[in-house]
């Protein structure tokens, strides 16, 4: 298939929309079959650019995500009344922090709520990874108005080298495997984020440095070299999240 | 054009001052090039000039630097976009399009310049820098050399009067190196425009400088011609190493001006030197029908070779000729690695922990990813620790290969010698049988290269141990290598010893054997030894 050529505020758009129709539908089932339409709709539409990378990394944060929300979401809230699951001893708290208890009766209710919670926050962050790693941040800040300029810097930097960090991660892990560390567990992070964060600071001021010394944001206004149209198919994509939109 | 007055630049949280009291004055048309030591501030003279210094990275400037009558002190770096191009170290950070011919027109569009002009003088560039066939190409998918050529093309369509390069063929084969050189040589000749570059590798550069700039590190500056400054200078290529080793009373700066020098020495009959009986030891690593294949394109193509004990094989070959691959699969970390490696007996593939510690070496292109410590002294004592060896080995280890490292300096503090002495270092301390090292050289001064040279012909001294190497530092290759492998589209195209391979092919020959052809001598020591002999 063709992969369509989109205008990149297309994707951002779509993915507002879709959010927002998520957030107000507030319907488990409803959020999921939207984060499967979504994650099809970037595995058919992505490019092999290290931000179409980015998208598998998406996934797996917010499946930790919903993990943890799920088990802090179960161990610490007000009791919910309901069918008992099982029962964690309580942790006793001190009497000025009434209404919260930790540990205590699970009841499949609690659970349920956790979930349905961590799946809409889950599918917020999958639905805005899925605009991130469909659109080149190039693209993006070249349609960007310069008064936005502080903001458009910051934004060309996250997202161009964010998805940088993720080839950066497994190049630095095969170095540590080489120095005969172990790559499992929480220290191996540690020794791999280090690295990572003087790389991706220093790639960061790099960027920043070039983008200045090439007169970005001097000027007011921007001539366009080739400018980026806004097409029926942008129309088409953006039509669709707006349906959804209405329909929720 | 550009104007230095009483310059002195220091760093906040720093002892000492990067530049005091520099006065110069770069003429329209002038190229010149900055010279010094690692970590001696060569790349903040460079970032002076368009006012990323102090505007961008803080520290304190007295005095004035000016281009063309604009003083940095009043006018930001962005001010001065028209009127300076700049390409950093490492142009692959600085892109900020998708495709060649956008990044080429972003400058001009931040400009505001009308699509007329720019359409124009995007062709023009495209056709200078020979990009055109590259117009469409996504800036990832580029060759080193190519993404040095883009980035220079994006300086240069703003129409800039000067522009400043930092190590611009560092990360360059020697033929990529050449393409850069002579392109940056004839705009300075057509053009008039002003070019400002910082170089290690002077064997490169030299002949195209007009004056140099030679700063040492602790504030100090001299300015003057290439013979002048190199006369002295401990930083000097090997054809001034060559004539201050004959004692010529000049010295040439470049391979004709030696030539015509030395015509007199190259003229008598010398005694053929017998090589060195050839030591064969026992095999260390085994190849067998390898081949890499990323994304249908085959980076290795079923290739084959056995190393001994005792070797120094060096890997060349151009940008993407399948050498990193090459070492990966050695070290087993190429997933996609298919064939028979074996490495002093074992499949690197399968090799963990101690035992992979003390098989295999391996130092990578960024030698600060071995490092995660918060200081050279935990890194130190992490590895006695992983050894268990006796604590404080590899700090002695450290202390042999680059004395005066404080044990409390952070990693990232270290200049990139001492930086991958300490990786060295850590690697040593478990006392591999095989190194390999994926271009060691890479922003290492004359001084730290020598260093490895002694570090690396030591190491290969020692029973059963061998050393793999992939380079473009062809000097390196002369001085260390007692082999050659070189590697063209994922074939070995030539193997054999250093000499012979690097005797046949003009582009990869050292500076020695250019001046002293057809006489079979690599280095100056070979030069030096053979007229010995003679008398």
């Amino acid at each position: 298939m063709k992969k369509l050529s989109l205008h990149p505020l297309t994707w951002w758009i779509w993915a507002i929309g879709l959010a927002i129709a998520v957030i107000r539908f507030d319907n488990t089932v409803f959020t999921i079959s939207c984060v499967g339409a979504v994650a099809v709709v970037v595995f058919l539409n992505r490019e092999n650019a290290p931000w179409g990378k980015s998208f598998n990394w998406t996934l797996k944060l917010s499946a930790w995500i919903l993990l943890v929300r799920t088990i802090i979401g179960v161990l610490i809230g007000v009791p919910i009344p309901g069918t008992t699951l099982f029962t964690l001893p309580i942790l006793p708290l001190p009497s000025w922090m009434p209404g919260i208890r930790v540990g205590g009766t699970v009841t499949a209710e609690r659970l349920t709520s956790a979930l349905t919670e961590g799946i809409l926050i889950c599918a917020i962050i999958v639905i805005f990874g899925a605009a991130a790693s469909l659109t080149s941040p190039h693209r993006l800040l070249r349609v960007l108005p310069v008064y936005m300029y502080e903001f458009g810097i910051s934004i060309v930097i996250a997202t161009s080298v964010l998805p940088q960090l993720v080839s950066s991660v497994s190049r630095i892990r095969q170095a540590q495997k080489l120095r005969g560390q172990s790559l499992r567990g929480f220290t191996s992070w540690r020794r791999v984020a280090i690295p990572l964060l003087e790389e991706s600071l220093a790639r960061s001021l790099d960027l920043a440095a070039a983008m200045d010394s090439r007169g970005y944001g001097v000027s007011k206004k921007r001539s366009r070299y080739r400018p980026i149209k806004w097409r029926a198919a942008d129309s088409a994509v953006v039509f669709t999240a707006l349906i959804v939109l209405g329909l929720s | 054009m550009i104007k230095f007055s009483n310059v002195s630049l220091i760093y906040p949280n720093s002892t000492t001052t990067v530049l005091e009291n520099l006065n110069l004055e770069i003429a329209e048309g002038e190229m010149v090039l900055v010279i010094g030591p690692t970590g001696s501030g060569k790349s903040s003279l460079l970032r002076l000039i368009n006012g990323l210094v102090p505007h961008h990275t803080g520290g304190i400037l007295a005095g004035d630097v000016s281009v063309d009558g604009n003083s940095t002190q009043l006018v930001k770096p962005g001010g001065m976009a028209h009127l300076i191009g700049i390409v950093g170290q490492n142009p692959a950070n600085g892109f900020v399009a998708d495709t060649v011919e956008e990044e080429l027109a972003f400058g001009m569009e931040t400009l505001n310049l009308p699509n007329d002009v720019m359409r124009k003088r995007v062709e023009e560039v495209l056709d200078l820098l020979s990009l055109a066939p590259l117009r469409d190409r996504s800036i990832a998918t580029l060759s080193g050399g190519e993404q040095q050529r883009v980035a220079i093309g994006s300086a240069l369509v703003a129409h800039p009067k000067v522009l400043v390069l930092d190590e611009p063929t560092s990360a360059l084969d020697p033929i990529a190196a050449e393409e850069v050189l002579s392109i940056l040589h004839r705009l300075v000749h057509d053009l008039s425009l002003t070019v400002v570059i910082a170089e290690h590798k002077l064997e490169r550069v030299i002949q195209f400088a007009d004056r140099i700039v030679h700063i040492n590190g602790a504030g100090v500056a001299q300015v003057g011609s290439p013979e002048e400054i190199l006369m002295h200078s401990p930083i000097a290529p090997p054809i001034v190493h060559l004539a201050r080793a004959l004692g010529l009373k000049e010295i040439g700066v470049s391979v004709r001006e030696m030539r015509r020098m030395t015509a007199d020495i190259r003229g008598k009959k010398y005694v053929e030197k017998n090589a060195d009986p050839a030591q064969i030891g026992e095999t260390i690593i085994k190849v067998s029908d390898l081949s890499v294949t990323y994304d249908a394109k085959p980076a290795l193509k079923s290739v084959s070779a056995t190393i001994s004990s005792n070797e120094i094989v060096a890997i060349m070959g151009r940008n993407g000729a399948g050498k990193s691959s090459l070492l990966k699969s050695l070290a087993g970390i190429s997933q996609l690695a298919t064939g028979f490696v074996d490495v002093a007996g074992f499949n690197p593939q399968i090799l963990k922990g101690k035992e992979r510690r003390t098989t295999i070496g391996f130092i990578p292109q960024e030698p600060s990813d071995l490092l995660y410590g918060q200081s050279v002294q935990i890194e130190c004592e992490q590895a006695d620790k992983d050894n268990q060896i006796p604590s404080g080995t590899t700090a002695q280890i450290l202390q042999q290969l680059v004395p005066g490292v404080l044990p409390t300096t952070h990693p990232r503090d270290l200049s990139e010698g001492q930086r991958l002495g300490l990786a060295l270092s850590i690697v040593l301390s478990s006392n591999p049988a095989v190194l390999i090292l994926d271009e060691p050289t890479r922003g290492l001064d004359y001084q730290a290269k020598k260093e490895l040279t002694r570090i690396l012909i030591e190491f290969a001294r020692a029973t059963r141990k061998c050393v793999v190497l992939a380079t473009h530092d062809v000097e390196l290759v002369a001085e260390l290598a007692t082999r050659v492998m070189f590697l063209a589209d994922g074939d070995i195209v030539a193997d054999g010893t250093t000499l012979e391979v690097l005797l046949s092919s003009p582009a990869f020959a050292p500076q020695v054997s250019k001046v002293m052809s057809p006489l079979p001598w690599l280095k100056v020591s070979d030069v030096v030894a053979a007229i010995q002999a003679h008398q």
